[in-house]
């Protein structure tokens, strides 16, 4: 049979009554190409989905070691960056061992930070190694203070049970000092080991202890476990020179929304005893006038020290701008009150 | 009392038709599942098991018209299959006499014998296969070919004898 006239009866047979055989026979040969290729899909995906886990832990660790190369440009001098070395050991959970050692000049008890704040202290250094507890650590203790400075205390790991065990406490808070959830605790810088102001956590809520004459605070964690990577050693003399502006960005701000509140709530102090002082005083020149005409006396000298509110309002204001320019975070001295000396016998029988 | 055999051989010839069909539908529907050089050939099933129930001349032209739709799927060899199948379902259907078609063994050798030579006839008329190749499709993959065949015919025949029971129409 010619060529075109087969091709043109197998066309005809196919498109007309063959057609729903092509058909079935397609979509079996379909069906098969699913099947066979279905190995193939499952190793794709399984491939694609291990590349994505493993791109966001690149990510992820991207973006620790971008913030920990700011952190660096911020403290400048003074600090060795380090590799965490994983360890199989009892307290795994709350110790590090650090790359890092005396040749790079880590002593015992530096400070161990990250961007986002305070990781724990050097308590061994080899030659090259050292070993670092975490503020989860049963050891760990820093003295702390809100970022006003309104409160200080002791920070140290909340010995609780579960996921509680991850949270941070603020000890011996001064009864006076009431925090606010969210409020921001630094360290205090009291102490030989922590510079003052390294982020240690953010308040919770206050927690109920049988110290009664003292507040604690229950903390999240600046730095959660999870996030601990690489991190950045502070050496002794950087330790000693202070972070003053290290990580002021995330405490001034704090600070100075603080500082806003409270210059808003000065001036409306302000205004509100200017206005009483103003009353006080036309109630003054009032009397004195009605003493001043029935003694036949001039009034107006007696009137002209009424003060009005506005005249100080606009003082008021630009200190209340000045003082919320400052810095909260640098405490002004405070020269302490001077005892006279004491004369007489001394104190004991009094009681 | 012909009421009742007419009635019975009618609802048979349905019965074969039906069975027909289904291996028909299976040929394209079912084969194409399974990969490999040694297939099951569900078409030659259907015409070995129809063509013992009914003429020579019949059974010529159903091999005709499956062979003409094999081609039409496979023009390159336009032509091979329309004549190897229209002499198979004409011998099968002459010699249904000498196998006792009820017989299940008998009926496996049937299909098995008739898929072999299918495939011989194709392969030779058709021309696809040359020299050693040719050798290893007549004697390798042929008759393993046919014994799939011919060991599926023997399940069908089993699992649903009232489709292909073997019964003149």
């Amino acid at each position: 049979m010619p060529r075109r006239m087969r091709d043109a009866v197998s066309t005809a047979l196919r498109s007309t009554v063959l057609s729903p055989l092509v058909l079935l026979e397609t979509r079996a040969s379909t069906v098969r190409a699913a099947i066979t290729s279905r190995n193939d899909v499952l190793i794709a995906r399984g491939r694609v989905a291990t590349d994505a886990l493993t791109a966001n832990a690149v990510a992820d660790e991207n973006a620790t070691l971008r913030r920990l190369m700011g952190l660096s440009s911020r403290l400048r001098d003074g600090f060795v960056a380090s590799e965490i070395i994983p360890t199989r050991g009892i307290e795994d959970d709350f110790t590090l061992t650090l790359n890092v050692g005396t040749t790079a000049g880590v002593l015992p008890f530096s400070p161990v930070v990250m961007a986002d704040g305070l990781v724990g202290m050097v308590q061994t250094v080899d030659a090259n190694t050292s070993f670092a507890i975490t503020w989860a650590h049963p050891d760990f203790r820093v003295s702390a203070m809100s970022v006003n400075e309104s409160a200080f205390g002791i920070v140290q790991p909340h010995l609780g049970s579960g996921a509680e065990r991850w949270l941070l406490e603020l000890r011996g808070v001064k009864f006076a000092a009431k925090l606010d959830t969210g409020t921001l605790i630094v360290s205090s810088g009291l102490g030989a080991t922590y510079p003052r102001g390294i982020p240690v956590g953010t308040v919770l809520g206050e927690i109920a202890t049988p110290e009664k004459w003292a507040r604690t605070y229950l903390l999240k964690p600046s730095v959660l476990p999870a996030a601990i990577g690489p991190v950045l050693v502070l050496l002794p003399q950087r330790a000693t020179r202070g972070v003053n502006g290290v990580w002021t960005n995330l405490a001034a701000a704090d600070s100075a929304a603080r500082a806003i509140a409270a210059a808003g709530d000065s001036l409306a102090r302000k205004a509100a005893l200017d206005e009483l002082s103003a009353r006080r005083a036309a109630l003054d020149s009032a009397s004195a006038s009605a003493s001043a005409s029935g003694a036949g006396g001039d009034s107006a000298a007696v009137a002209a020290p009424i003060t009005r509110a506005d005249s100080v309002r606009a003082d008021s204001v630009r200190r209340a701008r000045a003082a919320a320019r400052l810095d909260t975070t640098r405490r002004p001295p405070t020269v302490p009150p001077a005892v006279p000396p004491r004369t007489g016998p001394p104190p004991g029988g009094a009681l | 009392m012909r009421g009742p055999p007419a009635a019975s051989g009618a609802a048979s010839a349905f019965r074969a038709w039906v069975g027909f069909a289904l291996l028909v539908a299976a040929q394209f529907g079912v084969r194409p599942l399974f990969g490999g050089r040694a297939s099951v050939d569900f078409l030659v099933i259907a015409i070995l098991f129809a063509a013992v129930r009914i003429r020579p001349g019949f059974a010529a032209l159903l091999g005709f018209a499956a062979g003409l739709a094999i081609d039409a799927l496979a023009p390159t060899t336009f032509g091979a299959a329309t004549l190897v199948l229209t002499c198979i379902a004409f011998g099968a259907s002459w010699t249904k006499a000498v196998f006792f078609a009820d017989h299940i063994a008998l009926t496996g050798l049937f299909v098995f014998v008739g898929k072999w030579v299918f495939d011989a006839g194709y392969v030779l008329i058709g021309g696809g296969a040359k020299g050693v190749d040719l050798v290893v499709q007549l004697i390798l993959w042929s008759p393993l070919s046919a014994a799939l065949t011919a060991a599926v015919a023997v399940l069908l025949l089993t699992a649903f004898r009232p489709l292909y029971r073997p019964q003149a129409v």
